[in-house]
């Protein structure tokens, strides 16, 4: 991953190869709901680069910390679904057997 | 049967919150709500584009008489659907040690048939033979759920056709090629009534006559009167979903594994920001990422820095 603007760490484009729509629309999000970010948004510069660009402006924050913090966040809500979903079949399989 | 985490003691719990409505050898039907649409079209995403399986790659063809040529055959091959049970076992065919392929990254199948009869005869995966030295047993095996017990059909041959043919399946993802695609459609949709105004459908005379209602409206809690003005927040918090396997996979081992792919994205995401920030912000992190996320679904993922937010989705 590449980061842009070394003088501000207030702002900071983030550069991630190889992913797209998939996890950086998430991450604009739950940035968004952050009350630290002052702007958030993402690009895919160009359709036959693998690439997606994270654009995060905080109001005085790092931003590599308020970026951190939001992929935290996805982690834990995945881990809250993870364990939601697996504990939910088991229990419609056994009141519901085959 | 509704399952309701609210009746069960989990009253005080906030955050996603999971009902599933139907699970199927081939689906799984559910209800994801409190989760943001970004989450719930990332997971979508996820499931139908990035979950590894295993599907044909490469075939050696060493006799085709039949009709069809050979990439056409190839190509039939490539989407035969095959079983990805414990495809963790796979090693990804980029990042192993081999030339082409080898036992650790692939599995062999073999088709050999020829025509004797007067009638002509069809040749289905059932006739794929799957080689002894694989990464365990399941991977690889041609899915067949049909009551004859036949799999897919690849080719007719007629009297003195004869196909013979070295298949080798890979592990893969649909971002690749589509023939990796664990789900062979996911259903997903929210506000079926339309409440928050998403939709604007186009319509001849009435657009309430044309426009069936989805199935799903049965499950939302407010029905909505003609006159409602649009809500103030237009965000929704409840997702129908549908999840349909190819056959590779077990649908709700789908949903599982695609969740494990955003963690493991997310994962490296964080380990590389934890690794840039110990050279310019002199940002240690607490906890060490740098280990892969691999199965443990008990990891302790503290919270965020900054407090004073619901638990913010
Ligand atoms: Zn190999």
């Amino acid at each position: 991953m590449e980061h842009g603007s070394h003088l501000d760490n207030s702002s900071s484009t983030f550069s991630l190869v190889d992913e797209d729509h998939t996890l950086a629309n998430a991450l604009r999000f739950t940035l968004n709901q952050d009350p630290r970010i002052s702007f958030s948004g993402y690009s895919i510069p160009h359709p036959s680069e693998n690439r997606v660009n994270i654009r995060v402006q905080t109001t005085g924050a790092p931003a590599q910390e308020a970026l951190k913090d939001a992929c935290q966040d996805l982690m834990m809500i995945c881990q809250h679904v993870r364990s939601t979903f697996d504990k939910a079949v088991a229990d419609y399989k056994m009141r519901n057997p085959e | 049967m509704d399952y309701d985490y609210d009746q069960l003691g989990g009253a005080q719990e906030v955050g996603p919150q999971i009902k599933i409505r139907n699970v199927s050898p081939a689906n799984v039907d559910f209800m994801l709500s409190n989760v943001s649409l970004a989450f719930a079209n990332s997971l979508r995403r996820v499931m139908l584009a990035e979950v590894p399986t295993m599907a044909i790659d490469l075939v050696e063809v060493e006799a085709n008489t039949s009709v069809l040529a050979d990439e056409f055959i190839a190509h039939r091959l490539g989407l035969i659907p095959l079983s990805a049970r414990n495809v963790d076992d796979v090693v990804g065919s980029r990042d192993c040690d081999c030339e082409s392929y080898c036992d650790r990254c692939s599995v062999v199948l073999t088709l050999q048939a020829r025509c004797t009869g007067d009638t002509n005869m069809s040749v289905y995966a059932r006739d794929l033979v799957v080689s002894e030295e694989r990464p365990n047993e399941y991977v690889g095996n041609p899915v067949i759920t049909d009551p004859d017990g036949l799999g897919s059909l690849i080719c007719k041959l007629r009297k003195g056709q004869e196909l013979k043919m070295k298949c080798i399946a890979k592990k893969g993802i649909a971002r690749e090629h589509a023939k990796w695609s664990p789900a062979s459609a996911i259903g997903f949709e929210y506000d079926p009534y339309n409440r928050l105004r998403h939709s604007d459908y186009w319509y001849e005379e009435d657009a309430k006559k044309e426009w069936p209602l989805s199935d799903n409206a049965k499950d939302e809690d407010i029905q909505p009167t003609d006159d409602e003005p649009a809500p103030l927040d237009p965000d929704p918090t409840k997702f129908y979903l549908d999840v349909e396997t190819v056959g590779g996979l077990q649908p709700d081992e789908i949903v599982q594994q695609g969740i494990k792919v955003l963690q493991s994205k997310l994962a490296m995401v964080i380990s590389e920001l934890s690794r840039e920030g110990g050279g310019d912000g002199g940002y240690q992190s607490p906890q060490g990422y740098g280990t892969a996320y691999g199965g443990g679904a008990a990891t302790p993922y503290g919270g965020t820095s900054y407090g004073g937010r619901p638990a913010g989705y």
